[in-house]
Formats: structure tokens, sequence, C-alpha cells
């Protein structure tokens, strides 16, 4: 397995302090696993995270945690808002706070942490030493190899391993693959929840459901405290309320505009429609929901649990409805539909029902099919888009006979690499029909539990077939089970096809097309607040500070933050970089050590002061506004994807007044930001909230500052382009700073 | 904190599969496989589950329950299946059912205005055409060269045959219906008017590849010869005469195409060639007369067709002067699977749906592709045409049955009342008539759903009308013929313009032809007149015969349903 992950890492990033993975293993590198042979071809590591593929370690069934988590990294929305968020420390600031005191710190990061687990790091000195113990090559061993304990075993004991303790050192890690072990996420689970200190059997959906509103809840405290505080100061981690929450335990991230993306993924609206039947007055009521929980019946489908979920209610006998038109209580019928739907619709399928009989939860094993599309029949007549479509990327499936014991595992569609089968320390791709082997009536016991259903348009989904075509035509040509066939294109087999799937150019910006697709959802676009945009204003500061990061480009493996950014504006990014690249070389060499130790204790100093300023900019920037209109269009254009757009508009909204002048910043900062300083800052963390709020701001002084006045949009990237260099140093300093006070 | 600590110490819990030994018995699919050898069984439910309609109440009559065979010894038995094995299980459609009767009697009635007029396939192809030996003599059929019950193939596993079954043969009603149903690795051959239908006359057993598909060529059967083709799991076809036992390979060991035959069906009219769709989507024609050979593509000849614009690659044309070996002519039209086809009943048309949930109108004859719709959602799974050919209905993973209009190329109505993916669709061509139509559904909910649809009814929700004349243009084809290359051939079998055509020469996807999915607010939506739960396994197959109704389920029901009396015509 090595063999292929050696090559990799030491052309990506030589910098890498880990050392690299000891080659125990033959030379000859005598099997390569299956995700590896997925992998292959992949192209340089991306920096969005979209390109790593790691387990998680399984504590004593804390199975149910990995698989949500793995879900939601793959939501691309999502794992773009998670890291976007807005504050990354750079790693030296991180690893000031860690020495300070926190532990906890990492509770966050390690949320992030998987979430960026997945992106980066491989530890690689922890599998140094373990892999010393082992033998390296799996599959001698008399064992059974295709059970998934051996498997497992083996991954934990060749892969590189990502520390959530030390994320300092886990987030070098340049593998595409690798373990990751959430613990210190798993301490903070279980420090918040009481629900999940047992080493018991615990509810995914419960879970999940306690995940999303700890995040919302966690982000909205962090923006009110903010608020208040301008301070920089990380809060102490350890205490905080919010250490379950992803993003929130670092330094606030100041706008409170952030803080509704969870609900611009997940959540929607249900209207309820009750109709007494004594008046005949209809009264209807909206309540926002995060996932549907729909009940179950022997051989239905999703479509049709959905429907009877809608499906009219009386409300008679000891349910009556209290009508506020004839006053008291009447009997009455009730309807539940979708007034307002989700850009990612989570669906519980409610497999343990209590039973009279046997006075506990029982598991149904109800065979319920659920398509790779969905549209939903139960929406009410107002909805908006009322023919969405969605398309299934994720299932987490419960193995065993009951609730309180048992398995999951999650089966994830990735954006460009197919399904992946996601069963704790084991990654395996899959194939496209393997997805319907939960429906809940094989042997085995394992049935589709939580459905992640993602929206899409027809003509993604049209495309996408067109791609599986080819590759399965091109995979046919190379793969000897094609043999039969006679090497004729057209008739590759079915397995060939369906690995096929994944097949897209690594390099593609039309990858995240799909996302794109969905900002344009008439919900996203208007869009205010997205902790995304945040960040990607932020990202254009970044750029500038991490030159000292920059250089390691080359070497520097950890381009997280950065790299998603890049991804998206990959093309214009690409001739800067190199540009960049140059100029961060020289600084780096400058700065490198030094800086970081030194920067990293003045930082949070520094984040106050910056803090002020970005004040003062943001009102002068205010005051500018009238003058920067004309430049918010055309920077809007200008960025390729969606979400950037949004991004730039959220800033606004925060600004409300100027948001011109963010706008043009945040359109041009990102752009010209080199995926090198990202890389350094982002790569310790997205876990890591310490800086925030200078974060937010600093964008928009940068603009300001830089760019003197605002230009009309053409000339303002271009200014940028040149200034980059400059730019880039005061941005990064200015990062710095935050995140060292 | 401590006692999570230690918590977390402890080591990793016990084996997470506790699989109770009835599922570990299970086959892949879910049903209980015995382990030995066993009878169909019959049963008459008294009473249960009457179907009440308009024109009466349809009575079960019988519920024949096939043999689940044995697993072959040389598959190891699972013992303890692994719920995430990544092996691909083979694919499987439950059981399906070929009915044949001799008696023109029971021929469903047919509502075409005129004779069909469509040319045999591959007319004009002088390579085809030349080795029809001239059947001395309509009763001589050839047979294929095997006898299967001697057979030493590692492919047929045994052959049971009952013991009276050649006395059975004599004695039987001359008229009466056979039935050859699959089910496992087991292929059926019964005797529905028998006193003992539900013993089987044959039973082959396959070692390994399960049979998925088959189909009883109507223009060759006598009461000495049936032409059976059968598509399997592992991409073999099997030519069987079962009077005399014999059989014959094709596409052996998948040599022209390795990828499971979803669906197979005697070009109508012919005596030698079937269309089978593969999983991979492809769709081929075979010879059953032809010996296989290596297939290599071969690149279009047809330089006047632009290949981009509709998704059809054709691989080997009919009109290819090789054509002394299979296949006849091989056409990808996607990647993904072919889940059913179905031929249009002037023959000259074919409707094919796809896995991935579009419907796809050709013009085989001239092997092109016509137009493209889409599901609402999901895979599409099965589709029929109306006996009049005006209409098709399609069912797929969206629940819904569709009704599409062929003349108009538009989407007429979507049918709402499944609970699950619709397995099945048929018309009845016996409750139909010029204005009305019937047709049923069976889906893995378990259920039989019964539709009617008349003209008027469909089109209120909509403004537009089809007009009677375009009906006639669709079905009256004016002599067409051989260079059927030539587009401008094609005479008045298309509603579309000339200028449509030559649209359709440049550039991309003819936007003509690709339809868009149609909101639902804009689209009729039809509610059933009766659904009924019909079992407690998935239905997978459903059939209307003169006097009764039948469906077939996954776990191998079959049941049949008498007709109310009078209710036929």
């Amino acid at each position: 397995m090595k063999g292929l992950f050696l090559p990799r890492r030491s052309n990506g990033t030589p910098t890498n302090p880990s050392p690299a993975t000891p080659p125990k293993k033959d030379p000859q590198m005598p099997q390569i696993s299956p995700l590896e042979k997925r992998l292959q071809d992949m192209g340089p590591l991306r920096g969005d995270g979209s390109d790593k593929f790691y387990g998680m370690e399984n504590y004593g069934n804390t199975c149910y945690c990995n698989s949500i988590l793995q879900c939601l990294y793959y939501s691309v929305p999502f794992r773009e808002a998670v890291i976007n968020y807005p504050q990354r420390t750079p790693v030296e600031s991180l690893e000031a706070a860690l020495a300070k005191n926190l532990r906890y710190q990492n509770p966050n990061a390690h949320l992030e942490a998987e979430a960026q687990a997945a992106k980066q790091k491989a530890a690689a000195p922890a599998s140094s030493a373990r892999q010393a113990g082992v033998p390296p090559n799996q599959p001698q061993k008399p064992e059974d190899k295709d059970s998934p304990e051996y498997k497992k075993k083996v991954a934990l004991q060749t892969l590189p391993l990502m520390e959530t303790k030390n994320n300092a050192a886990s987030y070098g890690i340049q593998s595409r693959i690798g373990v990751i072990r959430p613990q210190q996420f798993l301490d903070v689970l279980r420090r918040e929840h009481e629900m999940f200190r047992t080493a018991m059997h615990q509810d995914a959906h419960e879970f999940l459901n306690l995940l999303l509103n700890e995040v919302v809840s966690n982000v909205e405290a962090e923006a009110t405290k903010q608020a208040f505080s301008e301070k920089a100061l990380p809060p102490p981690p350890s205490d905080s309320a919010d250490s379950l929450g992803l993003l929130t335990a670092s330094t606030g991230s100041k706008s409170p505009n952030t803080t509704r993306w969870v609900h611009e993924l997940f959540e929607g609206t249900l209207t309820s429609e009750t109709k007494c039947l004594t008046c005949e007055k209809v009264s209807q009521r909206d309540e926002v929901f995060l996932d549907l929980s729909v009940d179950l019946e022997q051989h239905s489908s999703v479509t049709s649990c959905l429907r009877k979920f809608s499906a009219e209610e009386m409300l008679c006998e000891r349910n009556k409805f209290h009508c506020d038109n004839c006053g008291g209580l009447q009997e009455a019928e009730k309807r539940m539909k979708i007034k307002r739907l989700p850009r990612v619709l989570a669906l519980h399928l409610k497999r343990f029902k209590y039973t009279e009989d046997l006075q506990r939860l029982q598991k149904l094993f109800h065979r319920v099919v659920y398509p790779y599309h969905l549209r939903l029949f139960n929406t009410s007549d107002d909805a908006e888009d009322p023919d969405r479509l969605y398309e299934l990327y994720a299932v987490v499936v419960h193995i065993g006979g009951g609730p309180y014991h048992g398995h999951y595992v999650a089966i994830i569609k990735t954006e460009d690499r197919g399904w992946l089968l996601f069963d704790d320390e084991l990654v395996e791709p899959v194939d496209k029909n393997y997805v319907r082997n939960f429906f809940g009536d094989r042997p085995g016991l394992a049935c589709a539990y939580v459905l992640f259903y993602q929206e899409t348009t027809l003509e993604a989904v049209m495309r996408e077939q067109a791609q599986e075509d080819q590759a399965s035509t091109a995979a046919a040509a190379e793969a000897g089970d094609i043999g039969r066939s006679n090497g004729h294109p057209a008739s590759p087999n079915n397995l060939v096809q369906v690995h096929s799937a994944s097949y897209v150019p690594s390099e593609d910006p039309n990858r995240f097309t799909p996302i794109s697709k969905m900002t344009t959802a008439p919900q996203l676009e208007p869009h205010h607040e997205h902790p995304e945009s945040d960040s990607s204003s932020q990202q254009p500061v970044q750029p500038a500070q991490p030159q000292p990061p920059l250089p390691a480009i080359p070497d520097d493996p950890p381009p997280r933050l950065s790299p998603k950014k890049s991804d998206v504006q990959s093309k214009k990014e690409k001739a800067r970089e190199e540009k960049e690249r140059r100029a961060a070389e020289k600084e780096r060499e400058r700065n490198e050590k030094a800086r970081r130790k030194e920067l990293g204790l003045h930082q949070q100093m520094d984040a106050r002061r910056e803090a002020d300023e970005l004040r003062r900019a943001i009102e002068a920037s205010k005051a500018d506004a009238a003058d920067l209109g004309p430049e918010n269009g055309s920077p809007r254009k200008s960025s390729s994807l969606s979400f950037l757009r949004r991004s730039s508009r959220s800033l606004s909204h925060r600004l409300s007044k100027d948001k011109e002048p963010r706008m043009s910043t945040s359109d041009l900062v990102p752009t010209p930001v080199p995926e090198a300083p990202a890389k350094e800052a982002e790569p310790e963390q997205p876990p890591v909230p310490l800086t925030d709020t200078p974060g937010l701001s600093n964008p928009k002084m940068p603009s300001r500052v830089l760019v003197p006045p605002p230009p009309p949009i053409p000339k303002d990237t271009k200014d940028t382009k040149n200034e980059k260099t400059g730019q880039t140093h005061r941005w990064r300093s200015l990062s710095f700073k935050k995140a060292s006070s | 904190m401590s006692l999570f600590e230690a918590l977390l110490v402890l080591p990793p819990p016990p084996p997470r599969y506790t699989i109770p030994v009835a599922y570990a018995a299970g086959a892949a699919n879910g049903m209980a496989v015995p382990v030995v050898e066993t009878n169909n069984i019959i049963t008459h439910p008294e009473g249960g589950c009457p179907l009440q309609v308009g024109e009466g109440t349809y009575i079960l009559k019988d519920d024949l329950l096939l043999a689940t065979p044995p697993p072959h010894p040389s598959e190891a038995p699972i013992i303890n299946p692994n719920p995430l094995a990544t092996v691909p299980s083979p694919p499987t459609a439950g059981v399906k059912v070929s009915l044949v009767s001799l008696d023109p009697r029971k021929k469903p009635p047919t509502f075409l205005k005129t004779a069909v007029t469509a040319p045999p396939f591959g007319d004009g192809n002088a390579a085809l055409a030349a080795p029809a030996p001239p059947a001395k003599d309509a009763n001589k059929r050839r047979k294929p060269k095997n006898n299967i019950i001697k057979s030493s193939s590692s492919f047929v596993s045994r052959v049971i045959t009952h013991e009276t079954s050649a006395k059975r043969l004599n004695d039987r009603d001359p008229n009466g219906v056979f039935a050859f149903a699959n089910i496992n690795r087991a292929f059926q051959w019964l005797d529905l008017n028998s006193t003992q239908k539900e013993e089987h006359l044959t039973k082959v057993l396959f070692t390994k590849a399960h049979m998925l598909c088959h189909d009883i060529n109507e223009s060759t059967k006598t009461s000495s010869h049936l032409d059976i083709v059968m598509g399997s799991s592992a991409g073999d076809i099997i030519w069987y005469e079962p009077m005399s036992q014999k059989y014959a390979r094709i596409n052996k060991n998948g040599v022209i195409n390795n990828s499971p035959v979803t669906h197979i069906k005697w070009l109508p009219g012919s005596e030698n060639l079937f269309l089978a769709s593969h999983a991979n989507g492809v769709l081929v024609v075979y010879d059953k007369e032809k010996e296989d050979a290596l297939f290599t593509p071969e690149p279009a000849g047809h330089p006047e067709k632009n290949r981009t614009r509709l998704p059809l690659e054709i691989l080997k044309s009919v009109n290819s002067k090789n054509q002394k070996t299979n296949p006849v002519s091989l056409w990808k039209l996607a990647n993904q699977k072919v889940s059913h086809f179905s031929f249009s009943p002037d023959q000259r048309h074919l409707a094919v749906v796809l896995e991935d949930g579009s419907l796809r109108l050709m013009d085989y004859l001239k092997e092109e592709v016509l137009d493209i719709f889409r599901s609402y959602y999901g895979g599409l799974i099965c589709v029929c045409w109306s006996p009049d050919g005006k209409y098709i209905v399609t069912g797929g993973q969206d629940d819904l049955v569709t009704i599409w209009s062929f003349p108009e190329r538009k989407i007429v109505a979507r049918c709402q009342g499944h609970n699950s993916w619709v397995s099945a669709v048929a018309f009845d061509p016996w409750r139909c008539d010029q204005k009305t139509y019937r047709f049923g559904s069976v889906g893995d909910d378990c259920r039989l759903l019964l539709w009617d649809f008349s003209v008027g009814m469909l089109h209120r929700p909509r403004a537009h009308h089809q007009t009677t004349a375009r009906h006639r243009s669709s079905l009256i084809v004016p002599g067409t013929q051989t260079s059927n290359r030539h587009r401008a051939d094609s005479g008045g079998n298309r509603l579309r313009s000339d200028s449509d055509r030559t649209e359709k020469f440049d550039g991309d996807l003819d936007p003509m032809a690709s339809h868009p999915v149609e909101p639902r607010a804009r689209t009729a939506l039809l509610p059933p007149i009766m659904s009924k739960i019909v079992g407690e396994d998935p239905t997978c197959w459903l059939g209307f015969q003169k006097d009764c109704i039948m469906t077939s389920s996954l776990e191998g029901h079959i049941r049949t349903w008498e007709r109310p009396n009078d209710s036929v015509v």
C-alpha cells in the first residue's frame, strides 16, 4: 500500500517534517489496495480536501460517529463551509495555543479535523512508529484477508495516522489516504453530552441531529460572543460550552452572518395545514427541520414513505385540535407538507420502533427501496422549485438485529472517485450497485438507516452518466476482464462500468459544477450569510499572509484551506501561483522558523490591534462604499464559483453598508491568493478557531488598504495581481498577528 | 473523566454481526433456499384476493408456488454472509413467465388499422438474406443441435423430466397454454391447462447462471415445435426446443457480450432473429442459426449519420456485409443497464427503457433513435405499447406509471398509486377499444393495480389534443423500404417535419428529440381503478390472457385470476 503512498508524498511534499513513512514494505509493492487503485491518476493533491479518503478509528462503538462524520465531510457544501469557517489559525498559532493550555481546543479541531482530516494529514510519525512493529505486507496472513476486521487492522497498521491531538504534526500529512483518530472529538462529545458517555451503541441519527444543532448553536454563540467582545483572544477552549461545536471553539468568527450556514444546507420548512372539521377553517403553521424522520412500511419506497409522511391525519378523540376560530377542541384534518426544500435532504428511516409487546425498541427489517435520484411529491402548493431533483450521495447503514447493538458504516458517493464504503478504519471503493444492497431484505441484517440526498440538476445527472460511459469505456480498454469482450469498448462488463462512474479529471474546474448549480438554487443565491462567504473573503487575506508557508508549496503538502478557493479559481490561480511562489520562496526563507515562533507569541496581541484596525477600516469602507459602487457587479462576474459570489454578498451583508468594497476585495483577493499561503495557514487548521475575528475583517481591510480606491473591477483585478506580493506580505502578517494574539 | 478514559481503553466490542441462522441460509437475494430439490405447490385460496373493478370481480383461481432449487453442489453454502461484502451479487429479476398457446382464439385482439407492412429486419442486405434455406415444410422446423438431457456441458446441471411427460403431452388439450418460468437456476415448463398443472413437464437446472428472461417465437410455434430463447445472468443465451429437448448455446461464455441479459425477444415476424438487451447498455440482434465469433466493432459505415446526434453507437450494423456469424447487429445505447424493451405493434419501432431513467424510442429497422424521454426521477424498469401502438406505458423507480403518446411524442399522464418501484406493466387488449385503454401494473410493493384511461379523459387537464389523422400517420406506413439508410426514405412514419430532420444532422443532441422532464404541476395525474396487495413478496411480472390475469412474484408465486363472466367479448 505504501508503495503508492510514498512516491506521492515525496513528490508532493519534501518539506514535510514528518519523516516519510518508513518504507518497510516490499519495494515491489505487491499489492495495492482497491482504494489506491481507484485513486491512481489523481494528480497532485488538491487543497480542499475533496481528494482525501481517510478512515476513522473506532474507539469502541463509535462507528455511529465515524459514519455520520464521513457523510458530512463528503457533503461538498458542508465541508466547504467548515473549512472556510472564519478562523483558521496558522499552524504556529495553533501550536502556541496548544502549548498554552487548551487541551480542549482540539475538540473542535477534531470535528474539523476530521473534516479536514480527510484532507490532509498523514501523520507520518505515528504511522512510522506503528509500522515498525508490523509486518508491512498485508496479504500474507493466513487470516481471512477479505474480512473487514483484517482489512481494518491492516489499515491501522499501514496507513498514515492522523492524530487529532497533535494537529500541527498531523496536518502536515500529505497522503490521500490514512486513518484519523478522532479521540479528542469524542472526548469533547462525551464531556458535553452524557448520553454519549458510555461505550454503548448509539443512534447515528440522534448523533447527526445533535451534531448539527450543536454546530448551529456554537456558531451562533460564537457570533454573539464576538459581537460583544472584540477581542480576538481565543476563549478558553476547555471550558467553553461550545467545545463540541466544530468550528466555534476558536476565536470567534465575527460575523453574525455566518451563523446560518448549517441552516442553508440542511434546513427546510414544513407547513402543517390543519383544517377544522367544524368550521372548515384552515390554519397553517410553519416549522423548520434539519432532517425528516419517516415511518416505514414493508415493501415500500422512500418516495412512498415521504408521501405517507404528508398524508392526511385525523385529529380526533384524545388528540383533538384546538381551533382558534371556533374556540375549543375540534376534530380536524392535518397534513404536513414541505414548503421550503432543503439543499441537503437527510432522511431518517425509522427502523427502530417501539413495540408494546416487547416493551422496547425493535428493529424493522422492512424492505424499503431508495432510488439514486429523488424528487419530493409532498410539497405545498406555494413551494419554490417543487420539482427539485435530488441525488443520493450518502447512506448510513445499520448492521445488527436491534437498536442496542450493531455497527454503522457509511457508503458515500465522492465527488469524483465514485462510491466508497467507509467502515471505521477501512475505506473501500464499491460498485454503484452496492448501494442497493441495503434495502433491508438481504441477509446480514444490514439496512439503510439515514439517507442523504443533495440537490442537483438533470443536466448534472446526465453529464455524470455520460462520464460514466466514457470512464467505463476507458476502463474497459485497460481491464483484463474485458478480454472476453474482445476489447470491444462497448462491452465492458458491469463492474467496470460501475467503477468508472467515479472518473473525473482531478484538476478540472468543473468538478465543482454541481456545487455551483446548487448555489443557483433560488434559496442559496440570495444569500446572505454563508460562512463560506466569510471564508472566501478571508481566504484572500490569508494568501497574503502565508507567504512564509508559500515557499513550501512545493514541499508543503498541506494546502488545505486555500486549496478550496484555489480549486474554485484554479485556472486563475495557477498562473498566479507561479509568481507568488517565487516571491513566497524568498520570503519564506527569511521568515520561516524564526517567524513562526515569534509570531506565535505576538499573534494574539496583534490580532487585537488588527481588530481595531478592521473596525476602522470597515467604517472607512462604508464611507467609501458609495464610491465603490460600480465595482460590485464586476467582481462577481470574475469569480467563477457561485459560492464566491455568495460569500461576497454575505460579507456585504455583514458590513451592511459597504458591500461593494468588500466584494471587490473578496473577489480580488481570492484569485491572487496563492495556494501556498493558504496552505500554511490552513493546514493546521480549520479546526483551530482561534483567530477568527480578524480574519473576516481583514479581507476588507486589505482591499481597502491595498487597493487604494476601488477602481472599476478590471482595474482592481489587475492591480491586485501586480500588488500581490506586496499584499500577500501584509496579509500574511496580519493573519499571523491575529493568530498570535 | 477517568471513567471515560477507562472506557476508551476497553477492548473493541465483540464481533459486530450477529447473524441469525435463518438468515445464514438465505440466498443472496433474501429468499429462503431449500437444501433439497422440492416440488411446486399449488393452493386455491378461498375467496382470497378478489379484484373488484367496474366490469365485475376477478377471482383468484390458484396460486402456484414454484420450487426454488437448492444451490448447485459446487456452490459453497453461505454460512455467515458478510453484509458488507463487496463481491457483486448475481443479478436477479424474479420469476418471469412466458406463455404460449396454439389456439388462435386466444390471440389478443389487434387494433391495427392495416396489416403490418414492416419489412423484415435487415431487408436489403444480401449478406443477411442469403442464408435462409427454404424451410422445406412448415412443420419441419430446424431444431437446435444438442440434446439437453444428455448434455455434458458444464453450463447445464441437469434436466428433470416428469415421469409421464410424454403421455401428458399426448393427452393434453392441443389448445392449452404452456408456461415457461425461471426461478433461481431452474427453468420450468408447465402445462397450465393440465389437471396437474403444478407438476412441471420438464425442469432444467443450470449450474451457475440464472435465466433472467425468455421468449417464445410466435411465428414458428407448432404442436411439435417451440423456439425458446433465454438469457442468463452470465450473458449466455440458450436456444431451447422443449419438445425435442434440444438446445444450442449462443454468445457462449459471453464471447460477444459478457454482461447479463436483461430482456430478450424474438424480432416480430422473424423465425431466426431475436433481440437481447445486456446490462451494459447494449442491444444485440442474434441469429439462432449462426455461430458465435469474437466480436470486433465495425466502425460506422454510415458517414451520413452524425453519431453524436443521438446516443446510439452502431458497433455493428445490420447492413454489415459480414453476416456469417453472430451478432447480426450490435448497438450501444449507453453504459447504463437496459432494463426492458418492447416492440411496437406495427413492428417498426422499439421502446427501450434504461436504468439512467431514459425512455428511448427507436426505429430499429433504420437503427435510429428517434426520441428520448426522461422519467420523473430514477431509473425506468418496464415498458409496453398499447395494442394500437398509440401509447407507450413505462414504470420505474419514481413509483409512477407514465403514459406517453407516441404520435405526439410527449408525456400524457403520470399514474400514481404504487408504493414502491413498478416492475412490470402490460395492456389488457381484451379491455381496450379505440377510445379507452386498460392496463395493469405490478411492483415491489406486492401490488397489482389496474388503470383505465380514455383519450378524452387524459387530455382534460391539458390543452393539446391529438388527432386521429396523426395516429394513422404513425401506423400506416407507405411502402417503406430497403435503402432505409436514407432518411429521405423514411416516409410518413414520423411526425416531424423535414426541417426537423435536417436539424438533426447538425450539432449535438437534437433538441426536438431529447425531451425535458415535465414539471408535476403541468402533467395530468391518473389514479388507479383498482389497487390490491396480491402477495407478500414483490411482484415482478404481469400477463393478461383471454380468460385470466396472471402475475408472478420474486419468490415464485404464479397467481391466476379468472375474469368475471362475459367481461371479455
